[in-house]
């Protein structure tokens, strides 16, 4: 092992040698034996324990410095303390999935020289949002500042927040119509933007002048820079009370001690073998304005994802099928991929121990080069990615689940996340001022189910284990709208044994303003992009918004007449149309349209999980109380569950047994009447195949595949026992 | 090491441990015994008594059947070869309609049938619905799990199965 301390080494040699140690040894920088775990380990996981109690009390002292909604009601924020080639020994809670992207950013500028130019001195403060370096997206902006004692870089501490503003072609910080790089909005490149603890004056001009709200972004940056600070003193003058040796081995064994961990664990939860999985994602942009021609109008990606676990308990996860990248927002970087796995790991294997990069080295992503999981054009945008990125590590969800149902564990088994579509605006806030914002409520969307009971109701998102979407008047404090209702889909939880939790749905009063924007993304479009576990259903996916322009619900205010609050549960009117007048419109896909004023009324919703398990076998008592409570329409439980529904003497629905009993056996014979063998389906689907009778986005899907993936191409032949390659055209 | 009674873990698997107690067995450490206790749970539920190996669904396992390792349901039915994918000795109910999606979705917005279908793998002997797949018409049915059974019994369960004769291609 590396003499750190006393190294001569400048950091890139350093980190490359570290490299090599792990690709000879297999261990993180070549520790083979943890030796000061062994001699103490409650020393060890003492101190351990003392760098992550750092790290969330920086957090939370900075989100209180913060002047943004998304980081102070949502805990949009992240912060990790890192060794001097950037690997995370230590992290807060929060928006995990910013760790490992951190750890990419420091290891660049490690490798761009910038220990030479810029130069990396005590106070120095550098920042990114360039998710080709290390990020996921533009408004995921992080700082960094290295960690000296007695003269030598001992360590990082970094930082991140999620802006809500990141001044892009529209307004918020997911900014869903950039199409290339130049749209995403302000880019702040790996810089040194400040030094002696202070940040440079000149920085905080660029973002005064290139944001809608640079009040967010701004005091976003001191409240980063005050909790690297604050860990930094921390661990320096831990480092005087345990020694710099001590320190600079520790810090190196936590990350070791970490990637065992997870090997282990792997092996306690799950079994060995190969897992598939897919989900798809739509996109319906066609005719919308603000779209550049090189951007495709509507498409259809397939996710297709293989997952080994080899029986030393690595984790090895394949995109190989899917679709290349385009001229659209939602491609990710391997960063961003990373932070997917690092986020997914940490909510549903590595959730006890030293959690830190260690797990993230237990396990390998083979992104196929040229797809929208690592593109070949560092031009690409990237600002939406989390809408292809999150169905992905849904799928990845999935199937840890299908091996700790293998394995028994079925209290782990989450059917998985879903996509939070989001809802941005921008233009002329009720206080008269230029504004720009993304809405963070999307942070509460349903969860799917587990395998002993039903999801979360309105209470999980991926991307942050905390999902809380903050309070309405602190969001209507920032926005030119009011809510007039807010409230739980009915039906919105995948149907299973366990239903999916539900989703909700916002409508608001445009309020105070003549100029409002809203753009929303990140929902997908003409397919679901979840998917059920055991038999279960996949959720639905809100993919339309209803507004009302010119309404009349001032007039009706004045009467006191019923206004509307909610869509309903009538696809085909909503409630909207039932109790509003004006001028009604509803809208597939992304909202982008002509801006809003006062008195216009607008609807989003939000997305809820995947079922677990057949629909025929849920308990018809919680049923009861779900149809009671509004999560299940009695028409679904009765058509969709086969359960019937009495009602006491208050009018309260309750389950009639027998009914039940008796309606479930005729829906269990009607499904063996209607099913039919696969190998007959097979037989004419096949013929459907060979005359490629697909729509043109169906056929551009798989075209794409084929051309990029060998082995999607070699599977798609021979499950039909056809030549894919010409069936589909392709050279 | 944390240990459960049987009971406890067929509760446990049956969803019918009482929360409080369900949330302290998901936050305490995990129980290094937990898989034999939950196959002997699954195997006094099935009405047969060829011994599970594996359980690969919520009514679905692997279960040495003679010389041979085959999908079983838990009524008795048997998809095969466990190496092979049991989805193609399923029956199927494909939703690639308006009319039929709407049956499952009764107020949501519904995916378009040209670029997505719903397909239901159904016991064709008991009626249960095993699993379902949400994919775009013409996509192949994916072989969810091909687990190393051997590879799990000899490595990390410590009792190494009998060798299996190479798989049949044709069959």
């Amino acid at each position: 092992m590396l003499d750190k301390p006393a190294s001569a080494l400048r950091l890139r040699e350093r980190l490359i040698e570290s490299e090599r140690l792990m690709d000879e040894t297999g261990c993180y920088d070549g520790i083979t034996d943890l030796e000061l775990r062994n001699q103490d380990p409650l020393k060890f996981e003492t101190l351990h324990t003392k760098l992550r109690a750092y790290c969330v009390s920086a957090r939370e002292m900075a989100r209180r410095i913060s002047a943004s909604p998304g980081v102070r009601e949502v805990g949009e924020m992240v912060v990790a303390i890192y060794t001097p080639e950037g690997d995370a020994i230590a992290l807060s809670n929060g928006i995990m999935v910013h760790v490992h992207t951190m750890s990419r950013f420091i290891k660049w500028m490690i490798r761009q020289g910038y220990e030479e130019n810029p130069r990396i001195v005590d106070g120095d403060i550098f920042a990114n949002n360039d998710a080709f370096i290390g990020t996921v997206q533009v408004p995921d902006v992080m700082d960094v500042v290295p960690i000296f004692h007695t003269g030598k870089l001992v360590g990082w501490a970094g930082a991140v927040c999620h802006e809500l503003e990141a001044g892009g072609i529209t307004p918020g910080g997911d900014v869903a119509l950039a199409q290339e790089r130049f749209t995403e909005g302000l880019f702040v490149c790996a810089e040194k933007v400040g030094q002696n603890d202070e940040l440079r004056r000149d920085y905080v001009i660029r973002c005064e002048r290139n944001l809608r709200m640079p009040i967010y972004w701004v005091l976003d940056e001191k409240a980063k820079v005050a909790s690297c600070i604050d860990m930094r003193e921390s661990v320096k003058a831990l480092i005087d009370e345990i020694g710099l040796d001590y320190w600079m081995k520790v810090s190196k064994e936590f990350i070791e001690e970490g990637r065992r961990a997870q090997l282990a664990r792997t092996r306690q939860l799950t079994v060995p073998g190969i897992y598939r999985g897919h989900t798809f994602y739509g996109h319906v942009t066609k005719g919308k304005p603000g779209y550049q021609p090189l951007g495709d109008p509507d498409w259809l990606y397939n996710i297709p994802i293989e997952m080994e676990i080899t029986t030393g308990g690595k984790i090895i996860m394949d995109f190989e099928g899917t679709q290349p990248w385009g001229y659209h927002s939602m491609n990710c970087t391997p960063a961003g991929m990373d932070g997917g796995m690092f986020v997914t790991l940490t909510q549903h294997m590595n959730f006890e121990g030293l959690v830190n990069d260690g797990a993230w080295m237990a396990t390998e992503l083979k992104l196929p080069h040229g797809t929208w999981t690592n593109p070949d054009n560092e031009m690409v945008a990237t600002a939406t990615s989390w809408a292809l990125l999150l169905p992905a590590y849904g799928v990845f969800q999935r199937l840890l689940s299908r091996s700790f149902i293998a394995r028994g564990f079925v209290e782990e088994a989450f059917v998985g996340q879903v996509n939070s579509p989001m809802i941005e605006m921008g233009g002329t806030s009720q206080y008269g001022t230029l504004f720009g914002m993304a809405h963070f409520e999307c942070a509460a969307a349903g969860s799917g189910a587990l395998a002993i009971k039903d999801g979360l109701d309105t209470a999980y998102v991926g991307w942050n284990p905390e999902s809380d979407m903050g309070n309405i008047e602190i969001w209507e404090q920032n926005m030119p709208m009011v809510y007039i209702g807010r409230s739980i889909v009915a039906n919105s939880g995948g149907a299973g044994k366990y239903r999916g939790g539900c989703a909700f749905l916002s409508t608001w009063l445009v309020s105070k303003t003549d100029h409002l924007r809203l753009v929303t993304s990140e929902h997908s479009s003409r397919v679901f992009d979840n998917g059920g576990l055991c038999g279960g259903y996949p959720a639905p996916t809100c993919q339309k918004h209803r507004a009302v322009r010119d309404s009349n619900i001032f007039e009706l205010a004045q009467k006191g007449a019923p206004l509307a609050h909610h869509t309903g549960t009538n696809p085909y009117r909503s409630e909207l149309e039932v109790r509003l007048e004006g001028q009604h419109v509803t809208m597939e896909g992304p909202y982008i349209t002509a801006p809003h004023k006062t008195g216009d009324v607008f609807t989003h919703s939000y997305n809820g999980g995947g079922g677990y398990g057949d629909v025929l076998e849920r308990d018809p008592l919680k049923t009861a109380s779900d149809v009671e409570n509004g999560y299940l329409t009695r028409e679904a439980a009765e058509n969709v569950f086969g359960i019937v529904l009495d009602e006491d003497e208050d009018g309260y629905p309750v389950a009639n047994l027998e009914a039940t009993k008796r309606h479930r056996a005729e829906m269990r014979s009607r499904r063996l009447a209607r099913a039919r063998p696969v190998s007959e389906w097979m037989a004419k689907e096949r013929e459907r195949v060979k005359a490629v009778d697909f729509a043109p986005e169906v056929k551009k899907m798989y075209a794409s595949a084929i051309k990029l993936s060998p082995r999607f191409t070699r599977d798609f032949s021979t499950f039909w026992d056809v030549d894919a390659k010409s069936t589909f055209g392709v050279e | 090491m944390t240990s459960y009674s049987k009971e406890v873990i067929a509760d446990l698997v049956a969803g019918t441990l009482p929360w409080p107690q369900t949330r302290r067995v998901m936050s305490a450490y995990k129980d290094d015994d937990r898989f034999f206790k939950y196959v002997a749970v699954l195997q006094d539920r099935v009405g047969w008594s060829d011994p599970i190996l594996l359980p690969v669904g919520d009514h679905l396992f692997i279960c040495q059947s003679g010389d041979e390792r085959v999908t079983r349901c838990e009524c008795g039915h048997s998809f095969g070869d466990y190496r092979k994918n049991w989805k193609l000795k399923a029956s199927i109910i494909v939703r690639d309609s308006e009319e039929a999606l709407r049956e499952i979705y009764p107020n949501s917005d519904l995916p378009d049938p040209e670029w997505m279908e719903i397909r239901e793998f159904i016991c064709p002997q008991c009626g249960t619905l095993h699993e379902v797949e949400a994919a775009a018409p013409g996509y192949p049915i994916v072989h969810d799990f091909e687990p190393d059974l051997e590879g799990f019994y000899r490595d990390w369960l410590g009792k190494p199965l009998e060798p299996l004769e190479p798989m049949d291609k044709e069959s």
